[in-house]
């Protein structure tokens, strides 16, 4: 059965752990030094360019592939020296389906169920209620290969859930469906972390992840370059806040810019937007003093109408990673990503 | 336009590595063939015997070249593009069909043509040594190979057109090719020199076969004539026969391509469970088996491999099995009841020795396609990847594989097993013959089973894995009989009997006393021979199925 636990999940301890893991080929390194660890009923969005060395990653924690050094453990087992333990701790859904000829929705999770060892009984329940989670049931009778790429999905996802696994990892579980079977396989995975499974998933549509995940991870050529929420990402990104200002009029958008230049630090920047009557700048400047800012705007007769921070979101802090130039001024935030959370 | 489809297909099959192993191969075998009958004394027969024997050997091979080889091509040509959806994209442009379907087929004539060309050293040898006619044997000879490339490659493209998958397709091919080949000399051979009109059927059917034409041109004698003569122009026939099927192919190819090629229904699922009654009843007596009804689950008793692979199977399903089975069944007990009734003179021994080679012949042609694409399926639709992640070990996967391909066999051969018993109750004294060729028949069905999941464990496609298991079983069962059509002139009769111990079809045949083979001794050599490679292949394909599911 798909055991419910805390709605909010995370208190129990983390369940994956990987400690500086490392593969190589010949000379070439996929992934080097990786270290994190997530907690029950979190959801990890692994993210990085092609060749980051997400999949890599994954193929070791799922018994795949043996990294060079370095240990990786789900639950307390080791995902190298235990693997056919991680076997059925573990729900792998790769990025390709994986489909067979001629076999009926609920022949190919029944092949499944009985590759896992579920006794017959048992895995008929166990059947219908991944097909409900998954909202298959109606499709039940359909051959595999006639199905559509959201319906194929889905499928996987309940054939991953079959022997209900304690950690759930998802390759690309987003790409190629339509609008509105990506909104559903987000709602179902929010469902799955809520059910108490951990989740490890990589995607590329950015603003998915950002919405349903607890943690993100960043890597780039096999390193990891950030970890931690989307908020605390974007922090690492720049270490300068970017804030906004509205304005009732216009007009006041210079003399507001002024006020501005003289508050903050001198490499800080302002930016004037007359268009908008808005005043965007960058300062390092701490919580407490952006409040001194917004009284000395007042105390100059601007009137203002919002003074917020913009969050920097996920696809700008990915950039800003995947960019080459920011390699170098990136790697501090590296040894912060590492930490436990 | 034309140009750039042939170039295109061409450069993609001319720069496999394989093709080039497979170009100097035939180059060194027909060097050998000449080396070994060209004349080192100082006196030379001018009637042309050598130069004659040579000539068929060398022909027969070309032949079985481009019956077995070429079509592999053209099979796999559109129904790889459309699977790639790059067909798509040349029907969007302004190629059009014509030129499409006339891209294809040019490549895979250039394609023949080298081959050819890389045989006319050996073709001029054999003109050197004399006793050949430069049109009469040489110019016809060719004329018949190109069109037989021709006609198959215009087939196998047909094929494809129709085929959703590649391996589907290969499987397809290669069954026209032996049905077209080799199946259509038997109702000559059972009905010639009758009245009627299946005898008037099996001498037109047999002018559809190359070997019947090449037969006649070699002057190897008539094909399937048992003594008979008959003076029809089979070159002729068979050249009108096949630029008919080449002309009817292509248009028919020709009309498929277009959007409609990629109109395909998704299957609406239909279950016979939620029928009505009668609609229920009604499927059940005419299936037995219903194939739509719901299946239940995998019992903890059976192998879930062995399910799987039954499932996944167009024809894997229990209905198909029963039939297929029935059929068997029906036609071994009708042959014996037609030599036990005397309708036909032909005796227990050839009703028999008929037997054996439909029985071989079933086996060489299913098991391939069975058992060929049992891990190289797996490896293509990363269904493999799914399976490492499961706690099925290596051992349980290749039994459950192999058990999917042991029990339709075992079906089958059980199935002719109620011809023998009357066979051996007519005709006691063939008790031990009888008992040698099941023991023929068996070692056949596994030594083939194991060689085709060895050498297709080695691919990753299934249609490479099914046309190389394929290529591999019918170079041990046509090569040697190659030989044997050589045999006293210019093979002695060691060198015949060493090449059939490796053939299972000659060791049957030679068991059960058909005419030709019964001066050779075979087994218990064939036994071992096939016992060895079994064991061998068997340890290639376990060995290959480790080294790809371990962590890498």
């Amino acid at each position: 059965m798909v055991s419910k636990k805390s709605p909010t999940g995370g208190a129990d301890g983390p369940v994956l752990v990987i400690k500086n893991l490392t593969k190589q080929y010949g000379s070439f390194t996929a992934l080097n030094d990786l270290t994190l660890s997530l907690n029950a009923g979190q959801i990890l969005g692994l993210i990085g360019p092609n060749g980051a060395g997400k999949t890599t990653t994954i193929k070791i924690l799922v018994g795949l592939s043996r990294p060079t050094s370095g240990t990786a453990t789900i639950a307390g087992v080791d995902c190298v020296k235990e693997s056919q333990k991680i076997k059925s701790l573990v729900g792998y859904m790769p990025d390709t389906f994986g489909s067979y000829d001629n076999m009926r929705v609920h022949e190919y999770l029944d092949f499944f169920g009985a590759a896992f060892g579920i006794a017959p009984r048992v895995r008929a329940k166990r059947i219908a209620e991944v097909m409900d989670i998954t909202g298959t049931a109606y499709m039940k009778d359909r051959f595999v290969e006639s199905l559509s790429h959201g319906m194929q999905q889905r499928i996987g996802l309940a054939r991953t859930l079959i022997h209900d696994p304690k950690v759930l990892i998802l390759d690309e579980p987003v790409n190629g469906l339509d609008p509105q079977a990506r909104i559903e396989m987000r709602d179902l995975l929010i469902q799955l972390s809520q059910r108490g499974k951990t989740l490890l998933v990589t995607s590329h549509i950015l603003p998915e992840l950002a919405r349903i995940c607890t943690r993100v991870a960043i890597m780039t050529n096999g390193t990891l370059r950030a970890f931690g929420t989307v908020e605390e990402i974007g922090r690492q990104v720049s270490q300068k806040r970017t804030i906004e200002s509205h304005l009732v009029l216009a007009e006041q958008v210079a003399p507001a810019a002024a006020i501005i230049r003289k508050a903050i630090e001198s490499d800080g920047e302002v930016f004037e937007v007359a268009a908008e009557a808005t005043v965007r700048f960058r300062t390092s400047r701490p919580e407490a003093e952006l409040g001194t800012i917004l009284d000395r705007l007042i105390q100059g007769g601007i009137k203002v109408t919002q003074f917020r921070e913009v969050q920097t979101d996920l696809e700008d802090a990915f950039m800003s990673f995947a960019k080459p130039q920011a390699t170098a001024s990136a790697k501090p935030a590296i040894a912060r990503g590492a930490s436990h959370v | 336009m034309f140009k750039a489809v042939v170039l295109r297909e061409l450069t993609s099959i001319l720069r496999r590595r394989r093709m080039l192993v497979m170009q100097t191969g035939l180059v060194i075998v027909f060097a050998l063939l000449v080396a070994l009958r060209w004349p080192t004394d100082s006196r030379v027969a001018l009637t042309g015997t050598r130069s004659l024997q040579v000539f068929q050997l060398f022909s027969y091979g070309l032949l079985a070249t481009m019956l077995f080889l070429l079509p592999v091509f053209p099979s796999t040509s559109i129904v790889k593009e459309k699977k790639q959806g790059t067909l798509a994209l040349l029907l969007n442009t302004r190629l059009g069909p014509f030129r499409i379907f006339f891209g294809k087929l040019a490549s895979v004539l250039v394609l023949a043509g080298f081959i050819l060309v890389l045989s006319l050293p050996a073709a001029s040898a054999c003109y050197a040594m004399g006793g050949l006619s430069l049109y009469g044997d040489l110019f016809r000879m060719y004329l018949l190979l190109f069109m037989v490339a021709l006609e198959y490659s215009v087939l196998a493209l047909l094929i494809s057109s129709f085929s959703n998958s590649i391996d589907g397709a290969v499987r397809i091919t290669y069954g026209t090719v032996l049905l077209l080949s080799i199946l259509t000399l038997g109702p000559h051979y059972f009905f010639q020199g009758t009245e009627g009109l299946m005898s008037e059927a099996g001498e037109l059917l047999r002018c559809l076969s190359p070997f019947s034409a090449l037969m006649s041109l070699t002057g190897s004698g008539d094909a399937a004539n048992q003594g008979l003569v008959t003076k029809v122009d089979l070159m002729g026939r068979f050249l009108v026969s096949s630029l008919g099927i080449a002309v009817v192919g292509s248009v028919w190819t020709i009309t498929r391509l277009n959007h409609t090629i990629f109109d395909r229904d998704r299957s609406a699922g239909t279950i016979s469970d939620d029928q009505t009654g009668s609609i229920r009843a009604f499927r059940r007596i005419f299936f037995l088996v219903d194939p739509q009804r719901r299946s239940s689950g995998i019992s903890s008793l059976v192998n879930p491999m062995m399910v799987k692979e039954f499932r996944c199977r167009r024809f894997g399903r229990f209905s198909w099995l029963l039939r297929l089975v029935s059929i068997c069944a029906m036609l071994s007990l009708g042959l014996t009841y037609a030599a036990t009734a005397g309708t036909l003179d032909w005796g227990v021994e050839t009703i028999g020795g008929i037997m054996v080679v439909m029985q071989v012949a079933l086996l060489i042609l299913i098991t391939p396609s069975l058992s060929a694409g049992l891990i190289s399926s797996e490896r293509e639709s990363r269904g493999w990847q799914l399976l490492r992640t499961t706690p099925l070990s290596v051992g349980t996967i290749v039994w459950g594989k192999l058990l999917s391909v042991i029990l339709p066999l075992m079906l089958i051969l059980c199935a002719t097993l109620p011809g023998y018993i009357v066979m051996v109750y007519i005709e006691p004294g063939m008790a031990l013959q009888v008992q040698r060729v099941v023991i023929c028949l068996v070692a056949t069905a596994v030594f083939a089973m194991l060689l085709s999941a060895a050498v297709g464990s080695l691919f990753v496609r299934t249609a490479a894995a099914t046309a190389a298991a394929y290529g591999g079983l019918l170079t041990i069962c046509a090569l040697p009989l190659l030989i044997w059509m050589g045999r006293d002139a210019p093979f002695g009769h060691s060198t015949v009997e060493a090449f059939l111990k490796i053939n299972p079809i000659a060791a049957a045949l030679s068991v059960i006393r058909m005419p030709g083979f019964q001066n050779y001794t075979l087994i218990p050599a064939n036994w071992w021979f096939m016992g060895i490679f079994s064991v061998l292949s068997l340890i290639v394909l376990v060995g290959q199925t480790y080294r790809i599911s371990r962590p890498q």
